[in-house]
């Protein structure tokens, strides 16, 4: 009775797919079970006979009728409109940092108004209202942060489209 | 306008002026090519509306994608994958949209295979040449997608089981699995086609 194993390592063997060492047990095998070689023999002559007897078969439509629709579909399609990608689900949060800002920007503030010189100051921009500057002297720190996301994080990028 | 003639042209001057956006060096190389674009879908759906249909949309995503394409292998091997990928696609939402049969179930689960009878002798052994197609179509029509389409990438498209298990999106030891099932199944209709001429 020969083992899965085997069956599976007479196929590699016939496809080509074993190292040397391993070809060369197969062989000893197939020398020595008439078993395996039958087996063998088979998958050989279906292996061959698919190989050489594709199906002939051509494109049931002319060369004109069959371009016409590519063609048709190609210019559809180009000039279809670009679905503009769903915004990332945090996107709706942008609403409310702007605000939340501003109010941990007055709270720091009245803080710093009765802390002078000792803690970190932070400030709204005037010219931005989306950024707040912290500053903390002793530290020698200096941060710049936005509540709005970078230019381009919205633009198109289908992460479908991966194919090849 | 006047039309180019392109007859002339090889492949790779014609995909770039494709690339360039020449739709009548595009309309060359899908009439060079159509055939065999057409004849894989066919071998994996059995279909020939599916297969005219999905042949169009190789085609439309071929021009679509043709900026991809940097020449690293031949403009028909490259558009044969795309056709590939969109049969597979199309199969797999076929399988999930219907009711598995139990035949379906027994070659998934394996084990079928090693119980079928070795077939000697050769079952094509004789047989004329047209005939011998007629069966092995009718045969491969008998098969699970799945087992069609590892036996068409591996004796039609000749890829190795690495290469084959990377496209179907599965280990390298089902591709060996469902090859040996496939080939012993075809071994099997053959025979059975054969007795059946016999009786």
């Amino acid at each position: 009775m020969i083992d899965n194993e085997l069956h599976l390592k007479l196929q590699a063997h016939l496809d080509g797919e074993l190292s040397p060492a391993e070809a060369r047990q197969v062989e000893e095998r197939l020398a020595s079970d008439p078993q395996a070689r039958a087996l063998f023999a088979e998958l050989a002559a279906m292996a061959s006979v698919l190989a050489e007897f594709e199906t002939e078969v051509c494109l049931p439509e002319s060369r004109e009728f069959f371009w016409s629709k590519v063609e048709r579909e190609i210019r559809r399609e180009s000039s279809r409109p670009q679905v503009a990608p769903r915004p990332p689900f945090w996107a709706g949060w942008r609403r409310w940092l702007v605000p939340a800002g501003a109010v941990a920007t007055v709270a720091l503030s009245a803080l710093l108004a009765t802390r002078p010189g000792l803690l970190p100051a932070v400030q709204a921009d005037i010219a931005d209202p989306g950024a707040f500057t912290y500053r903390d002297f002793a530290a020698r720190t200096t941060l710049v942060w936005l509540s709005y996301p970078a230019e381009n994080e919205f633009a198109d990028n289908d992460p479908a489209d991966t194919m090849d | 306008m006047t039309e180019k003639d392109h007859s002339s042209t090889e492949d790779p001057a014609l995909v770039k002026a494709a690339q360039r956006g020449d739709m009548t060096a595009f309309e060359e190389l899908v009439a060079r090519h159509r055939d065999k674009v057409f004849a894989r879908a066919f071998s994996m759906v059995r279909n020939e509306e599916e297969a005219v249909d999905l042949s169009q949309e190789a085609w439309v995503k071929g021009w679509q994608r043709l900026p991809q394409f940097l020449g690293e292998s031949s403009f028909g091997t490259w558009i044969t994958r795309i056709i590939i990928n969109l049969c597979l696609d199309h199969l797999r939402k076929q399988k999930r949209q219907r009711v598995e049969s139990i035949e379906a179930m027994d070659e998934e689960s394996g084990g079928v295979e090693r119980q079928m009878p070795v077939v000697t002798p050769n079952p094509t052994a004789n047989l004329e040449r047209q005939e011998l197609r007629k069966r092995i179509d009718q045969a491969l029509g008998q098969l699970s997608y799945e087992h069609r389409t590892v036996l068409v990438l591996h004796e039609f498209e000749e890829m190795e089981y690495k290469e084959i298990a990377k496209t179907m999106g599965c280990s390298i030891g089902t591709v060996m699995s469902r090859l040996f099932y496939a080939r012993r199944k075809m071994a099997a209709l053959l025979a059975s086609f054969r007795r059946q001429d016999l009786t």
